[in-house]
């Protein structure tokens, strides 16, 4: 381990341009974050209005 | 090309102090968070008084979201605008006075607020335990408003300096696109100019004026609403600096290229245009705003989630560009080619991963009905510890891994220590942000030294209270445990040891899709900063002028707007002859 800062250290093997790269990793992270986010959308309903009573709507 | 220390020596020392500023900052304000987190646990509550906790959680607030942040924030757009436009400042004593001037407000502020340890001898009468949010009825020394005045006027000439490069690198090439790390920092100073007038209006006519006695009153909730139309762009102030560092550094270091200029570009826009008709959304159970004002609020708040849902885009596309040119594979398979042996980006990862997280909760605080179940609870803590407390300062304390080197022509000290420091906070904030924001459904309130009441027992959603409060103050030991280790590193860092090696010259790599493809438009920021001038005409004249005449005139009643109402109208119109004969 030497230098931060290094390009011969970046590791890269190949050169990908605009037209060859299809972001399909991110697609699927941010698909999943999504299906997460609407599910704690939905247990919400259940802790909060559920769970303790009366509250201010 | 030359390390950024030694090409520019005298921009490279204003950073350097800027930044050390900051970290004096977060030291100061990592120490009263863990005293705050023992304390209101109930786990060593007798160093400090109940009442002293006051003073500390405003030590906390100020030392972290005002200075450490925005000191971090001016060292590195001084960078950013040097850099990007690879020219010295025009006029480096404007650059240091903007800085001492910071200096100096926050020593006279920080004065002040120390003021409120002491009970006796001269400093008895000083004290500013006002909270970060320093709006009436509560009132600090003058000197407290005075020192905040004089930092905010630094940044504004910081402002200044750096458009004055921009124009001066604009007459020598006009016909080049506007860099990129120059068109961050143009547009959120200009959203921090927009921001800033309504504190600055607070503080200079009326809170200044107040504590001088020269008033005897002020209308609080004028005061209130000043402040919050300051208060939430403020924390775009905080983030913006750091999506600069997601778009700029992150790719970089991933081995790979930002994955779109003009994307980047609209983000900051869209920040421009949308961060301050917002600020009422703090406001939603205040008495005397009218519900549709607060409804305008929320709409536009949750058009704010555009340009960050935008930004999660953009940056994890560009890092998975890095993965893929780096020889990663499949859908998830990328993600091991990674060089999660760097610190920096590993820390900033961990960053954004927690400001994902934070997201939900930002939502349920946006919302006018949920947010009555979480305001003023432990809930809106954790929001802002996973926010600023952990995507913003853990984004910088890794970016420094990155960045010292730059400003300093030194190698960091170790990277292994860097990666168990950015873990050690990730984990301790895990602890505490989930449990503060458990123990805010549970009911537990914010800014409480001691939140136990006879008659109330707290009812978690599930979970008992008693293991919320120890992963509350397990997960602030952690994180006080991690801010020694960045300190050490630092330190370590400043001396000739450990794997080091001269740091070596570096230069950001060219977006996928470059600023050509960028219409035009976009960098008239003219156009949008009249767009955001409007829109905050519309959001805020109205209520302000419904808090003016409603509330009991400018100088309302320092009992606040309810008492206000049963005053003698004559007394608020006599007032009024008085402001005219002032103003
Ligand atoms: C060692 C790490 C930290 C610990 C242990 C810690 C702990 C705490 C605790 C327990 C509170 C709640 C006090 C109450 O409401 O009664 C608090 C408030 C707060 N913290 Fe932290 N914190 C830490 C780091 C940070 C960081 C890095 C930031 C921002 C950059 C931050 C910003 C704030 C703010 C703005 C408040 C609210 C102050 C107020 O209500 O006036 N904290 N902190
Ligand atoms: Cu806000």
């Amino acid at each position: 381990m030497s230098s931060e800062t290094e390009t011969t250290e970046d590791g890269i093997v190949r050169e990908i341009g605009h037209d060859e790269f299809d972001p399909v990793g991110t697609l699927a992270l941010i698909l999943i974050y999504f299906v997460i986010i609407g599910g704690l959308w939905a247990f919400m309903y259940f802790v909060e209005f559920l769970g303790n009573g009366p509250t201010v709507v | 090309m030359e390390v950024f220390a030694n090409e520019y020596p005298d921009e490279a020392w204003v950073v350097r102090a800027a930044l050390g500023s900051a970290f004096v900052a977060l030291a100061i304000g990592g120490l009263m968070g863990l005293i705050q987190t023992l304390h209101r646990t109930g786990f060593y509550d007798s160093l400090i008084s109940n009442a002293d906790y006051y003073t500390v959680l405003t030590l906390h607030g100020v030392a972290m979201v005002l200075l450490f942040t925005i000191f971090f924030l001016v060292g590195f757009f001084q960078w950013a605008i040097t850099d990007s436009l690879g020219r010295k400042s025009e006029d480096i004593r404007i650059t240091k006075l903007w800085y001492g001037m910071m200096v100096l407000g926050s020593a006279m502020s920080a004065v002040t607020i120390l003021g409120g340890f002491v009970d006796s001898g001269s400093l008895s009468g000083v004290e500013a335990d006002v909270l970060y949010t320093f709006y009436a009825p509560l009132e600090a020394h003058p000197l407290y408003y005075m020192g905040l005045a004089v930092f905010i006027i630094g940044t504004w000439i910081a402002g200044f300096d750096w458009f004055r490069s921009w124009w001066a690198w604009k007459k020598e090439n006009p016909d080049e696109r506007m860099p990129l790390r120059t068109f961050m920092v143009l547009t959120t100073m200009l959203m921090w100019y927009l921001a800033s007038l309504g504190v600055a209006i607070s503080v200079v006519f009326f809170l200044i004026p107040w504590s001088l006695g020269i008033f005897d009153s002020v209308n609080s909730l004028l005061t209130r609403t000043l402040f919050w139309f300051f208060g939430h762009p403020v924390v775009y102030f905080w983030l913006m600096p750091v999506y600069m560092m997601w778009y700029v550094i992150m790719p970089k270091l991933a081995g790979g290229r930002l994955f779109s200029d003009p994307l980047a570009r609209i983000v900051f826009v869209l920040f421009l245009v949308l961060s301050v008709p917002t600020g009422i959304h703090h406001q939603y159970v205040d008495p005397g705003i009218a519900e549709g004002f607060k409804f305008l609020a929320m709409t536009n708040t949750m058009f704010l989630l555009l340009p960050s849902l935008l930004t999660a885009f953009t940056v994890v596309a560009s890092i998975e560009h890095g993965a893929r040119q780096r020889g990663g594979e499949g859908y998830f398979g990328w993600l091991t080619a990674l060089p999660w042996g760097k610190p920096a980006f590993t820390g900033m990862t961990l960053a954004g991963l927690m400001f994902a997280a934070a997201g939900f909760s930002g939502m349920i605080n946006a919302g006018m009905s949920i947010n009555y179940l979480v305001h003023n609870t432990l809930w809106v803590v954790g929001h802002f510890h996973m926010t600023v407390g952990t995507a913003v300062a853990l984004s910088i304390m890794a970016a420094t891994y990155w960045f010292l080197p730059k400003i300093t022509g030194r190698e960091i000290f170790s990277r292994r220590l860097g990666l168990a420091q950015v873990l050690l906070w990730f984990i301790g904030m895990v602890l505490m942000g989930n449990a503060m924001h458990r123990a805010g459904l549970a009911g537990v309130p914010r800014r409480t030294a001691d939140p136990t009441y006879d008659q109330v027992i707290y009812d978690g959603a599930y979970g008992a209270i008693g293991e919320l409060r120890f992963q509350i103050a397990l997960g602030g030991v952690l994180l006080s445990l991690s801010l020694v280790l960045f300190f050490a590193h630092l330190v370590l860092s400043s001396f000739d040891i450990g794997e080091r090696a001269a740091a070596t010259p570096d230069s950001i790599p060219a977006p996928l899709s470059g600023p050509e493809q960028a219409p035009k438009v976009l960098d008239n920021i003219r156009l949008w900063t009249s767009i955001a001038v409007v829109l905050i005409l519309i959001t805020y004249i109205l209520p302000l002028a419904s808090i003016v005449t409603d509330g009991g005139g400018w100088l309302g009643d320092s009992y606040g707007v309810i008492v206000a109402e049963y005053v003698l109208p004559a007394v608020s119109s006599t007032i009024d002859i008085f402001v005219g004969v002032v103003a």
